[in-house]
């Protein structure tokens, strides 16, 4: 046996290519079967429960689409779910990606400090969720909050909102609290802004440009594609807001707060729905689908990629 | 002679069955805990318990299975604790991957909907067959929680009625006799306002700004003490929409929003834990559940009164804890064994009475938790409540009641931060609930 194999003719180069293509497959093989169990497994499993009424732990049957009919046409507090999230996921990526490209800026100025302030912008974004969230709760404490007490000092007001116990301003104090982790898309956005060539600013300069036609013309069509992902990512996260609700709101004052993957795990833990909670995650996966395709198609419109023409 | 190379297509298709062979290992049955011992089978069997206590807790169970373990060579038991907010979270996934242990807590409120999906078995075939298990001992208010078809999936250990807590700095403070026997609503309503005083530096609310929390216990103490019901006694549809609801749900805002005799919601907020255990409140709600809290935190003189009477007479809420065996339990003779003892009065008295940890569900157990540091001077109002005019607070026979939970508790928050009115409310509960009582009774039928 040994023989034949030594006498069998090797392919120089093509075997070393070969056996690094084999390596390869043996490297990623646990993560690959992990993702084929562990996520391909329970999506599809997902997608045939939303067929059922299980319980997650006994199932009377397949009950076609009347998960899907009653999440549509009956159930009031899906609606509402689906604007709350709406709402969040406007506003906290807005607010994000233009505090994220307002401090990224700030930041990209060769100035002393810099490095320092990078770490501090940054630090937040490895925080705890849940220690943060409570942090949060103390700084819109309506009476002794933080918030409250900078608005009432510097603003013509006697009393600051009630934040988290109005159903008002519940919605724009979760968007506030997101801001929190702008220091990761800081950090992408501030490594774009360093990969804009100097050429381009001092063409521009030539030209005639100040710093707003600068920033207008140069900084944000070479910064476009990292806004775009910066965008991007940021709805896929916002749509998935659930560790903020469960320590800060649980879904109130009312329905306030009720956000689409909380509503999934209301439906699932809390009342045994596990069919309709399926057929709520399909929802929420098309609704992100959806707006990603839409994201990608405006995309053509404002982003901008080097070397394209 | 075969490919040395792996192919992108030949590498799909190993990983697809080395998934697919983990995946059908996964769902091999699991052995039964009893079985898997060989020959120490024979000598002993083992036991596993699901429970919540918190670590300083966790050294009475200790002690009290150590006890066991010496009484009962044959059995060794595995305690595994949960943090009680996991614990209901937990338990559905155990089941459905059937690896619940021997023995699990059950909250009152999931007694119905975990022996209805299977999660609890029957206990009735051990309490019949064991003489020494007084069954007759434990309230019957208590056991009717964790009875499902006529028979027990379940034995309370802890029941509590829900009667008036007061803060007797405060009265004294203020020159007022404290709660009587004799009080009606309306007297709580009058010292509530007379005791308010927002204007020092440190406020004092005479009332707490507790609402009927529509849910398993205050109903009784603020709707059917003025003629009102929450839900008919088959749980199958709501019976908010009346004269009297409205008009005892109006004295609870009243007192927030009206009088301002209680903290508004964004008031509450300033308080790490509430503004009763900070001592800011005259009169509060109180369980006999929330003692070892108040003893731990309260740093005021404090007592506990009789839940006062309305038009319609006296009434309050009372709920509870217990323990049941699982479906997956190896060893149910075995766990019956350890609950028998666990769940006597003497096992109570242990655990629950004496520690102060919780009233036992036992009347015989009851005074051991009297006599113990935690209870208040008046604790035996407590026991007066139970005896007298305390019922089980619904919703707590239908599949529905996590749902009808978070229906009427968004709508008593709204009411308490005085977003909505009491008739929006009300026809708002009304609206939604009738549809989840629906969808109910289709799933149980």
């Amino acid at each position: 046996m040994t023989a034949s194999v030594a006498a069998r003719p090797r392919k120089p180069g093509r075997t070393l290519q070969k056996r690094e293509e084999r390596d390869f497959w043996i490297a990623i093989s646990p993560w690959f079967i992990g993702l084929l169990l562990f996520t391909g497994g329970p999506v599809i499993a997902s997608l045939v429960f939303s067929f059922t009424d299980w319980t997650g732990l006994n199932l009377s049957g397949f009950i076609g689409l009347e998960n899907y009919r009653v999440l549509l046409v009956e159930d009031l507090v899906f609606w509402e779910t689906v604007y709350n999230t709406f709402y969040y996921t406007f506003g906290s990526v807005l607010l994000g990606t233009l505090g994220a490209l307002f401090v990224a800026l700030l930041l990209n100025q060769n100035l002393p400090g810099t490095y320092f302030l990078r770490l501090i912008y940054y630090l937040p974004s490895i925080a705890s969720g849940v220690a943060i969230s409570i942090l949060w709760i103390w700084l819109f404490n309506p009476n002794v909050g933080l918030i409250n007490f900078l608005l009432v000092k510097f603003l013509p007001i006697d009393s600051g909102p009630a934040w988290l116990s109005s159903q008002t301003w519940s919605k724009p104090a979760l968007i506030l609290k997101s801001t929190w982790g702008i220091g990761a898309n800081m950090i992408i956005i501030l490594a774009g802004l360093q990969g804009v060539p100097q050429s381009l600013y001092e063409a521009a300069r030539i030209d005639g440009a100040n710093v707003y036609d600068e920033f207008r013309h140069v900084t944000i069509p070479m910064l476009s594609p990292v806004l775009f992902f910066v965008i991007v990512i940021s709805t896929i996260n916002a749509f998935q807001i659930l560790t903020d609700i469960l320590v800060m709101t649980q879904g109130g004052p009312g329905t306030s707060t009720y956000m689409l993957v909380y509503y999934i795990y209301q439906n699932a833990f809390q009342y045994l729905k596990m069919g309709y909670a399926s057929a709520l995650a399909w929802i929420l996966f098309t609704i992100i689908l959806a707006l990603t395709l839409l994201q990608l198609w405006g995309s053509r419109r404002w982003v901008y990629y080097e070397g394209e023409t | 002679m075969a490919s040395t190379t792996l192919s992108r297509r030949r590498f799909l298709a190993f990983s697809g069955v080395a998934a697919g062979a983990v995946a059908l290992a996964a769902c091999a049955p699991p052995t039964a805990p009893g079985a898997d011992a060989g020959g120490m089978a024979a000598e002993s069997v083992t036991v596993s318990t699901a429970l919540t206590w918190e670590a300083a807790f966790q050294t009475t169970q200790q002690e009290f299975d150590a006890n066991f373990m010496e009484e009962n060579p044959d059995i060794v038991l595995e305690p595994v604790y949960n943090t009680w907010s996991d614990h209901n979270q937990v338990v559905p996934t155990w089941a459905a991957a059937n690896t619940l242990p021997d023995i699990i807590y059950v909250h009152g409120s999931r007694a119905f909907p975990w022996a209805f999906e299977g999660i609890t078995v029957s206990m009735q075939s051990h309490i019949d067959a064991d003489p020494d298990f007084n069954i007759a001992g434990v309230w019957e208010e208590a056991l009717r929680l964790y009875r499902f078809e006529g028979e027990q999936h379940g034995i309370p250990y802890d029941h509590g009625p829900i009667i008036l807590g007061y803060n007797k700095d405060i009265f004294d403070a203020a020159g007022m006799d404290y709660p009587a026997e004799d009080w009606t609503i309306e007297d709580l309503v009058e010292t509530s306002i007379a005791l308010t005083n927002t204007e020092g530096d440190v406020p004092i609310w005479g009332w707490r700004g507790d609402m009927p929390n529509f849910g398993n216990g205050t109903n009784r103490n603020m709707l059917n003490t003025y003629g009102a019901n929450l839900y008919n006694d088959e749980e199958t549809a709501i019976e908010l929409d009346t004269e009297e609801a409205r008009v005892a749900v109006q004295i609870w805002v009243d007192l927030i929003h009206k009088h301002g005799a209680a903290p508004t919601p964004a008031e509450s907020e300033a308080f790490e834990q509430n503004a009763w255990i900070a001592g800011q409140c005259g009169m509060s709600l109180f369980a006999s559940w929330s003692t070892p809290t108040q003893y731990s935190f309260a740093n005021y003189a404090w007592d506990v009164a009789p839940w006062p009477a309305g038009p319609a007479g006296q009434s309050c809420g009372s709920f509870g804890s217990g323990f049941s065996i699982t479906k997956n339990s190896g060893n149910p003779s075995a766990s019956w064994r350890f609950l028998g003892s666990y769940l006597s009065t003497e096992g109570m008295e242990f655990m629950w009475g004496s520690s102060g940890r919780g009233s036992p569900a036992r009347a015989e157990a009851y005074q051991s938790w009297l006599d113990s540091e935690p209870a208040s001077d008046s604790a035996h109002y407590f026991l007066h409540a139970l005896e007298n005019y305390a019922v089980t607070g619904r919703p707590y026979q239908t599949l529905a009641a996590p749902q009808l939970l978070d229906i009427t508790g968004r709508y008593q928050t709204l009411l308490r931060s005085g977003e909505i009115d009491v008739d929006t409310a009300i026809t708002s509960i009304v609206e939604e609930a009738n549809v989840v009582f629906a969808e109910a009774a289709e799933r149980m039928a």
